[in-house]
């Protein structure tokens, strides 16, 4: 026993003498994810997505009914977000479509308030391009649920009317009518009464900023470990075997060196933290609680140190792996950088996986670099619920095979 | 005092050691002479613990290192070997990024032992107590071999294997490592020892020749042309 704590403070001495080296090739290497970093962000810093279709209407006659309509529908909360109207001519309206000035235009015939008033429906026609856009196919959709909605309206009174009148209520029809006109105003056309709001992301259940940070993470985790060489490097055959014969077996050397790791990858992480941490505390406040939304607590530090702690031996375990089985610093860190780009990208670290092709996905997701992902983001928002049972028992699986394989390769190569 | 009985060792298919005997007193030194690939370091591997034979017997001081004696599959006492040999591998098992003391630390768990020894014990015949604080990356060859040597006879064991401890050193260095060898054996220490060197073989009270996986003792005074014919 005295024999292995002996090795174990060896190898501990020689990542002492080794380290600072290893951190300075990772702050290097920070400093070139740094920059691209502050250069992606760059090039993404623009306004949100305003999606703004500009419809043009053509009204058969300019009447104060028409224009209460149009007005109406305008404000709309569905419409008033996505829909900019343009009262045009007829001539003038064709023009702008052919010209793709407009994403539709709408032409309304004459008597069209009157017309819906008293049942005789006149046609309204909308005109779309031949090669529709995204604000085209947009507007359509938009007029769909629109009509939609007209007819339930129309059929509503229509039913109410015919019912009144089978029942002898003629005299109460008009009050019927203002009775469903006002309903369908409260409720049908204000769409938040309706619809639940759902937000729908590419990222989950994460933020687009939690998930790159998420990613992040793990992508510098993978690649700090091409600095890592000289800590996990394989030992003298001769040295091996004569720490064998002195009790300290392979197994128990393989665990030493990985400690090691572990432990270097552990400094690594905290010195990547505190600057990170540093920097946010230098920006200002609204983006500091963007990136950090404030989950604090026992329970959260505690998630956060759990999975800091899983997320780095499950990295350092497999590092561990690619170095036993390349078997040469150049194989091994050739090995880490092209593993590390093809295994994020393929669970969607660089590119949300939704928009990758269904194959890659179903293999992006078996990869630990997905699990892992989902681990840091876990770590960055603080939230439990991010990290689940099943994401855990793969990391562990994960490590646990990693860590067989490398013992194996090494007493393999021995 | 060392009994070797019939011990046999293979690397799959291919048989490396067949039957090989002999046996070696206190205060002797055996040199094993034979051509590349002839099986002399599997033989020190064996006796050293690192290679399990495949058959065969080896006692140290009457006890028993390996052997397959009694339940008929071989069964070694790594605590019996460790204790009784010193073993010099080819290849120096140090740790390039750690000071040559660091690295005896390693052998020698107890830091007042060390001490002493680099003071006035076998450490300090070799010389490393003038350059123990060196890395060990940036000594000469026959610095490392030193070293080796030095972490070979942590515990002073009564027995000594070392294969081709001389190779690839210069004069200077050959001759501190047999005088070295000298004291050793004076007292009282078995060396068991893999050479080419005439120097070495100089030191030799019994010869055997390997061939074949085979060993064959010859005239312990047979050198040149004469012990080439041999091999």
């Amino acid at each position: 026993m005295k024999q292995r704590i002996c090795y174990l403070y060896m190898e501990i001495r020689k990542t002492c003498k080794i380290i600072p080296r290893v951190i300075l090739q990772a702050v290097l290497l920070m400093a070139v994810i740094g920059l691209l970093v502050v250069g992606g962000i760059g090039s993404m810093k623009r306004d949100p997505l305003a999606v703004s279709v500009d419809i043009a209407v053509a009204a058969g006659e300019d009447n104060i009914m028409t224009r209460m309509a149009l007005g109406y529908v305008e404000n709309m909360e569905s419409v008033s977000h996505l829909c900019h109207f343009l009262q045009v001519t007829e001539e003038e309206g064709f023009r702008m479509l052919k010209k793709g000035q407009v994403a539709a235009l709408i032409l309304l015939p004459e008597q069209l308030v009157e017309g819906i008033m008293n049942g005789t429906n006149p046609q309204v026609t909308v005109y779309f391009p031949k090669n529709a856009g995204l604000e085209t196919m947009l507007f359509g959709e938009l007029t769909k649920a629109g009509e939609g909605l007209l007819r339930v309206a129309q059929a509503q009174i229509y039913g109410a009317g015919d019912t009144a009148v089978e029942y002898g209520l003629t005299e109460s029809i008009s009050q019927m009518e203002g009775e469903i006109d006002s309903y369908n105003l409260a409720f049908a056309l204000d769409r938040l009464a309706l619809f639940e709001a759902e937000q729908v992301s590419v990222f989950g259940a994460l933020s687009i900023v939690h998930f790159y940070m998420a990613s992040g993470i793990v992508f510098f985790l993978l690649l700090a470990g091409m600095a890592l060489y000289p800590v996990v490097q394989r030992e003298p055959a001769a040295f091996s075997l004569q720490m064998e014969r002195q009790g300290a077996g392979i197994v128990w050397q393989c665990f030493c060196q990985w400690f090691c790791g572990l432990v270097c990858m552990g400094l690594l992480a905290a010195i990547a933290w505190a600057a990170f941490s540093t920097a946010v505390r230098c920006m200002p406040d609204s983006v500091a609680r963007q990136l950090f939304p404030g989950q604090s607590g026992g329970a959260a530090i505690g998630l956060r140190i759990g999975t800091a702690a899983l997320i780095l031996i499950t990295v350092t375990t497999f590092l561990y792996m690619l170095y036993s089985l390349a078997g040469s610093r150049t194989g091994g860190v050739l090995c880490i950088f092209l593993l590390s780009v093809v295994m994020v990208y393929l669970s969607g670290g660089l590119v949300p996986s939704l928009f990758l092709p269904e194959p890659v996905q179903a293999a992006g997701e078996r990869l630990p670099t997905a699990y892992l992902i989902q681990a840091a983001g876990a770590f960055v928002t603080g939230r439990e619920e991010m990290l689940g049972g099943q994401c855990l028992l793969r990391l562990c699986i994960y490590t646990a095979v990693s860590g067989a394989v490398a013992c194996f390769m090494r007493c393999k190569v021995r | 005092m060392i009994t070797v009985t019939d011990i046999t060792s293979a690397y799959g298919r291919k048989q490396i050691l067949r039957g090989v005997s002999f046996t070696a007193q206190r205060g002797e030194c055996i040199g094993i002479v034979g051509a590349n690939g002839c099986g002399k370091s599997t033989l020190l591997s064996v006796l050293a613990g690192t290679l399990k034979p495949s058959a065969g017997q080896v006692l140290y001081y009457g006890r028993k290192a390996w052997s397959d004696e009694e339940t008929g599959r071989m069964r070694g006492d790594r605590e019996v070997i460790r204790k009784m040999t010193g073993y010099v591998p080819q290849e120096n098992p140090l740790i390039p990024e750690l000071s040559v003391y660091d690295n005896l630390r390693l052998w020698y768990p107890d830091k007042r032992t060390l001490q002493q020894e680099m003071e006035q014990g076998f450490l300090h015949l070799l010389g490393i107590g003038e350059f123990h604080k060196k890395k060990v990356s940036k000594l000469s060859g026959g610095m490392k071999k030193r070293v080796s040597i030095g972490i070979a006879m942590a515990g002073m064991p009564p027995v000594l294997l070392m294969d081709e401890p001389s190779a690839a050193l210069d004069l200077l260095c050959k001759e501190d490592i047999r005088r070295y060898l000298q004291v050793y054996l004076e007292r009282k220490g078995t060396v068991v020892i893999t050479t080419h060197e005439e120097s070495e073989l100089a030191l030799c009270d019994k010869l055997y020749v390997m061939k074949d996986g085979r060993l064959r003792q010859v005239d312990s005074g047979l050198r040149g042309e004469a012990l080439t014919d041999k091999l």
